[in-house]
């Protein structure tokens, strides 16, 4: 397995007693197929994301990565090595261009890069719909969906195996989420990535390799 | 895309927001800037003008020290002697370059006229019998003054050690009296070394009387201090000091303790009851003033630390410097001015720059929380913001580097002529052997605002570290933040 998640909890202080959003959660993916989790709102799914991609951790429960516990390799180190995060509000900055976004990561990450830096950016932003000349633009110059694709590509920056994406297309139309979905695909199918995608949509979870189903805090095997 | 490239873009894609940090940064610039220079021109005063007073010390007796003493202490006092002895294990310390004692007495002459300055002429009234020629002791042969360029050898030669050990009747005289009275080197000349008694009229009466014969070896020439001064009415002091100086004669102190002990022979034999106090209390009349020129200016308090515990008690230790204080009223308040200024500065520096740049930094906490979040170091997130601010706080200190100078430039031609008087006798100072004309004047003058290299370093550094402090704070904020919080 390349992503296990341990007995996850997770709650918050209400008053007196402890509001748990995730209890007892275990749950396993791995390379090369395409999830989705899907939930309502408030179901505690971005949560879930933020323990799997180490921006949060855990009051009792562990996260594997290849087998190793997350905490042990370090969650900064995990995050710039082994996981790309999608934002469903893109996070893209403002101030430099598609190009130089995608650049970003590579100057942080330790994992192998070629050399030729800019050509792997305008390749990969091209193989997931950007031509070269939006590439040169800077993003607050780019369409919603455009804005996304960048954060693919800049997941896909740093070489990692494992995706994870919080509510993609929340801010898209359907022709975009089917677009966008349609790469998460190919990457998993093509490229052996595996791609978890947390969603509050039906469409999604109906194309997805495998889905689980979060709800008061419990995730079960969607169908 | 690293994070030194990183802080670049972000100052060159950010133009707004560095311009509004550069504005800040370079008028509290002005303000360091301002002070460090003052604080600088200050301190340099202080050195050129010690530099010029000399590194010249002596041993006195400590007049105020005396002067506290009770009705009945002053009866049972006993003034030590400073010793040939002490003298010299002074003169062995470390800070000493070079060392003297001389002993002064006053001659008259009918074989050669004593020079008087033109313009004072007739007014000065002498009393009594004329004792108008300096015999000036000394111990050391070169000449300390020659050396300390109170005058200068222009003719002839300096004394022997052999002719000083020897007490030989040879002098060095200055070239106004040689003019004078035609006198060259080789030459020599008579003075009368008088001996009177005072009856109780107050009339001389004349005891004895003997002729002092001297070779002139040497003719020196004071250095000018007078030149340029010649405009001033007020100088009437410089020229009587100079007078004095043109009627001194250098000559081996064996030569004046001879004189000595032949006046005090005289007197003995003329009266008997005055004798017999000598006797009983074994005065000597070898009463020296020894001089003691320091390697370096700043060495002074240093040596007088050392020197104090070695003096027979009431003695103290006199330095050239010491009379830096009382004339350096202006400068001081402007240094003290500068001082407030620049701890005013840098806590204002610390709290707007500090300000400024934490609502840049709130502004700019998702770019922050993208770094985090693809795993970038604090630490380097902390550069990178670094490397903006310092890039901008540069470029704004080095404009208000010249800027801040005009502004002290300013600041202290206003101030100083606030303070500007008229130079008053009590600025001059006379210290037994160390005068000096050194005025409140002088010490302006020495004052210039300049960009020098200890400036241009003080003013970097300490301006750029209240900057790096004032970003400290707030990169706490960024130690702080949570990515979670501020992307999902
Ligand atoms: N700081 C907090 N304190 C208390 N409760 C919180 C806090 N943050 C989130 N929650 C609650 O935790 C629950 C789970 O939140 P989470 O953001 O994981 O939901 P979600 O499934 O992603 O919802 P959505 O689909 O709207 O994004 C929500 O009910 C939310 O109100
Ligand atoms: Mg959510």
């Amino acid at each position: 397995m390349l992503l296990e998640a341990q007995e996850l909890n997770y709650y918050y202080q209400d008053g007196e007693q402890l509001r748990y959003i995730l209890k007892d959660t275990s749950v396993a993916f791995e390379k090369g197929k395409f999830y989705a989790v899907l939930g309502q709102s408030g179901s505690g799914k971005t949560t879930l994301l933020s323990l799997l991609s180490a921006l949060d951790s855990p009051h009792s429960g562990k996260v594997l990565f290849n087998e190793q516990d997350i905490k042990k390799i370090g969650y900064e180190k995990y995050r710039r090595n082994n996981v790309g995060i999608i934002f469903q509000s893109y996070n893209l900055i403002p101030e430099l261009t598609a190009m130089e976004n995608v650049l970003v990561p590579m100057s942080i990450t330790e994992n192998e890069i070629p050399d030729d830096q800019k050509t792997v950016v305008y390749n990969l932003l091209d193989y997931i719909g950007i031509a070269k000349d939006k590439a040169d633009r800077y993003v607050n110059k780019l369409s919603g969906g455009e804005q996304q694709r960048v954060a693919i590509a800049r997941a896909l920056a740093t070489n990692v195996e494992l995706i994870l994406a919080d509510e993609p297309t929340g801010n898209l139309d359907e022709d975009m989420e089917q677009e966008i979905v349609d790469i998460f695909k190919r990457l998993a199918h093509e490229h052996e990535k595996c791609v978890v995608v947390v969603t509050h949509s039906k469409e999604i979870a109906m194309q997805a390799d495998q889905a689980f189903h979060l709800k008061k805090g419990v995730l079960s095997t969607y169908e | 895309m690293n994070f030194i490239k990183r802080g670049f873009l972000g100052i060159t894609r950010k133009k707004g927001k560095s311009l509004i940090l550069l504005a800040v940064i370079f008028i509290l610039g002005n303000l360091i800037s301002g002070a460090v220079s003052i604080q600088q021109s200050t301190d340099n005063v202080e050195s050129t003008i010690k530099e010029k007073l000399g590194s010249s010390a002596t041993v006195e007796l400590d007049y105020e020290a005396i002067d506290e003493l009770s009705e009945a202490e002053l009866m049972d006092l006993e003034i030590q002697d400073v010793d040939i002895d002490l003298i010299k294990q002074i003169g062995g310390l470390s800070y000493v370059k070079y060392y003297d004692y001389s002993m002064p007495t006053y001659l008259g002459s009918e074989n050669i006229e004593s020079y008087q300055d033109e313009e004072m002429g007739e007014e000065v009234i002498t009393h009594g019998p004329s004792m108008d020629f300096m015999l000036k002791g000394i111990n050391y042969a070169p000449v300390l003054d020659f050396k300390e360029e109170k005058g200068k050898l222009v003719d002839g030669r300096v004394f022997t050690e052999e002719e000083i050990d020897e007490g030989d009747s040879v002098t060095i005289i200055s070239k106004k009296l040689a003019e004078k009275n035609n006198l060259h080197v080789g030459d020599t000349f008579t003075l009368d070394s008088a001996v009177y008694d005072f009856d109780e009229n107050g009339e001389e009466d004349l005891i004895g009387s003997r002729d002092v014969v001297l070779e002139i070896i040497g003719i020196f020439e004071p250095s000018s201090i007078k030149e340029d001064q010649d405009e001033n009415p007020e100088n009437g002091m410089m020229d009587m000091m100079d007078s004095e100086y043109q009627n001194t004669m250098y000559v081996p102190n064996e030569v004046v303790i001879a004189e000595e002990n032949y006046q005090m022979e005289q007197l003995m034999q003329a009266d008997e009851a005055f004798a017999a106090m000598l006797e009983e209390e074994e005065v000597t009349f070898e009463n020296y003033t020894p001089i003691f020129v320091l390697n370096n200016p700043e060495d002074s308090e240093a040596f007088e630390e050392e020197v104090a515990p070695l003096l027979p008690e009431l003695y103290t230790v006199v330095s050239a410097t010491d009379q830096y204080d009382s004339i350096s009223g202006p400068i001081d308040s402007m240094s003290k001015l500068a001082k407030y200024v620049l701890i005013a500065s840098v806590i204002a520096t610390v709290l707007i720059t500090g300000l400024v740049v934490l609502l840049f930094l709130r502004d700019r906490k998702h770019e922050l929380g993208i770094y985090l979040s693809l795993g970038e170091k604090r630490a380097r997130v902390v550069g990178q913001i670094l490397i903006e601010v310092m890039v901008i706080a540069f470029i704004g200190l080095t404009i208000s580097l010249f800027s801040g100078k005009i502004l002290a430039e300013q600041v202290s031609d206003t101030m100083m002529k606030a303070d500007d008087h008229e130079p008053s006798f009590e600025d001059m100072m006379f210290v037994g052997e160390m005068q000096t004309n050194m005025t409140t004047d002088d010490v302006i003058d020495s004052y210039e605002v300049n960009l020098n290299a200890s400036y241009i370093i003080g003013f970097y550094v300490i301006s750029l570290l209240t900057i790096l402090i004032s970003t400290a704070i707030p990169l706490v904020y960024i130690v702080r933040l949570n990515p979670k919080k501020i992307l999902m």
